[in-house]
């Protein structure tokens, strides 16, 4: 017999009849959010920024690719990262090709940034197989405007990673090994979603998300909220080819 | 210019951290949801089922694979459809890049239909899916989950809507589909969540409808966008299969 506990097919219903009205409740409230993020006013983006791409130097509004939304995840990849980019962001990196085409017809493009050079980005694209397209905010102001990533002064100010370099768990030093980077720096990239439009020309900041709040995770984490074993709590991650068998 | 309200950086701020409350809260909620569904009682299933796959013939604990945990979607591919349902298809696509971390997670995803195999097989070659995919045809599983029905049991359940019309969504994926609005209703889409312990298949958590919204992961990024969804009451009419936009 399970240690869990064990119910008749009628006892599993009815309990499931209530936590459906627990969940109608959190997508009613999930409702309400999103009413209130679509009237979140809008910053325009006066400053100009150049990015390194696949294909060349492009500004911001040139990222857009035609489209009148661009939302991009930005996955933590510093200059600094020997290894490559934090396993946790390539995970949910690994979930976004699905949604590309469908995105890209709601008039939505779809990007990821990071600080490293673009060499090193295209090549860890290729490593993982990504489709999406992969853009370098290195030696620009731009993640540094938007909070993607914070200055080593700027960094030594959030009680939080100060905590973290002052006492770090075993989990957050590997992670340290995994990209290749000291955590000092590694801890200065920002996981975040970053959503901006464009209208007659100008480009406007709508919105920015970032971990922990839950959809700063990879796709298979709602997955796994719906399985009987509790996941760890530590948030250790691996990429898809380095998973220990 | 646009219509929506400009702001300065100072006052979106603002407006962000109010909606930033909104949303702790929600992921505040969505963490004891997700307690409350791992303390669901499990029903012990007790019937024989038996499913074709790649590999031949298999039980329902054949199908974890040697792992502890089994998810299960339903995928609408009914005997009656020429080829799968899109809006299924479309998460498809996402699902596809979080097998590996699934599986690395002691889980194991499969899709079931009551489609014959063979149907099955060609179909997911032309989406290119590696996921894995088994046929329910001639079993009682679907049916005894509450997934697939008798066209008599659909009329019959389907009468108000198929008396005032279906609405577009699924009259559009029934067409596509290569089935009538009855036929395709013989399917219902879902994701069914099993444990192994000791030789033994319980179900743990099953949901429907808008609960598995969360494997259309092009939502999830949309909601996140300057338009949001934008697609008024006629939700989900514009998905199509990543071949045919």
């Amino acid at each position: 017999m399970p240690d869990h506990k064990t119910g008749t097919r009628e006892e599993w219903q009815a309990a499931r009849a209530e936590l459906a009205k627990l969940e109608a409740e959190q997508g009613q409230r999930n409702d309400e959010i999103k009413k209130r993020r679509l009237e979140l006013p809008w910053v325009p983006v006066e400053k100009e920024y150049e990015f390194d791409t696949e294909d060349g130097k492009k500004t911001l509004v040139e990222l857009f690719d035609g489209r009148s939304q661009l939302l991009a995840y930005n996955i933590m990849f510093g200059p600094d990262y020997e290894n490559g980019a934090c396993p946790g962001c390539t995970n949910l990196g690994d979930g976004l090709d699905g949604s590309l085409v469908h995105l890209n017809h709601r008039d939505v493009t779809l990007i990821c940034f990071s600080r490293a050079p673009i060499e090193r980005l295209t090549a860890y694209k290729k490593r993982m197989g990504w489709q999406f397209p992969y853009v370098s905010t290195y030696n620009t102001d731009f993640a540094f405007d938007f909070g993607l990533a914070l200055t080593e002064e700027e960094a030594q100010q959030v009680p939080e990673i100060k905590e973290t370099l002052d006492n770090p768990s075993e989990w957050i030093q590997e992670w340290a090994d995994q990209v290749g980077a000291e955590l000092k720096d590694g801890l200065r990239e920002a996981p975040s979603w970053i959503a901006f439009a464009r209208e007659n020309g100008t480009v406007y900041h709508t919105y920015t998300v970032m971990a922990p709040d839950p959809f700063v995770a990879p796709y298979f984490s709602f997955l796994l909220e719906r399985t009987p074993k509790k996941p760890p709590e530590e948030p250790r991650a691996w990429r898809k080819d380095e998973y220990p068998d | 210019m646009t219509d929506h309200k400009i702001v300065g950086r100072e006052e979106w701020t603002a407006a962000r951290e109010e909606l930033l409350a909104r949303e702790k809260e929600h992921t505040r909620l969505g963490d004891e949801l997700a307690r409350q569904r791992r303390g669901l009682p499990w029903v012990r299933v007790d019937k024989e089922y038996r499913f074709e796959t790649d590999d031949g013939p298999r039980t329902l604990a054949e199908l974890f694979e040697g792992r502890s945990q089994l998810l299960v979607y339903h995928f609408m591919f009914g005997p009656s459809y020429s080829a799968g349902c899109p809006t299924c298809s479309s998460m498809a696509d996402g699902i596809d890049g979080a097998i590996p971390h699934v599986t690395a997670r002691d889980a194991t995803f499969v899709f079931v239909s009551q489609a014959p195999l063979e149907n099955l097989q060609a179909y997911k070659r032309r989406m290119g899916w590696s996921i894995p995919w088994v046929s329910a045809a001639g079993g009682d599983f679907n049916f005894d989950l509450g997934f697939s029905r008798s066209e008599q049991e659909t009329r019959e359940a389907f009468a108000p809507m198929l008396e005032a019309g279906a609405p577009p969504v699924v009259d559009h994926n029934a067409r596509s589909s290569g089935t009538d609005v009855t036929g395709y209703l013989t399917q219902g889409p879902g994701l069914s969540v099993f444990a192994l312990e000791d030789g033994a298949v319980y179900q743990t958590y099953s949901t429907t409808g808008r609960g598995v919204e969360f494997l259309m992961g092009y939502y999830g990024i949309l909601d996140r966008a300057p338009k949001g969804r934008d697609e008024g009451d006629a939700s989900q009419v514009w998905i199509r299969r990543h071949d045919e936009y």
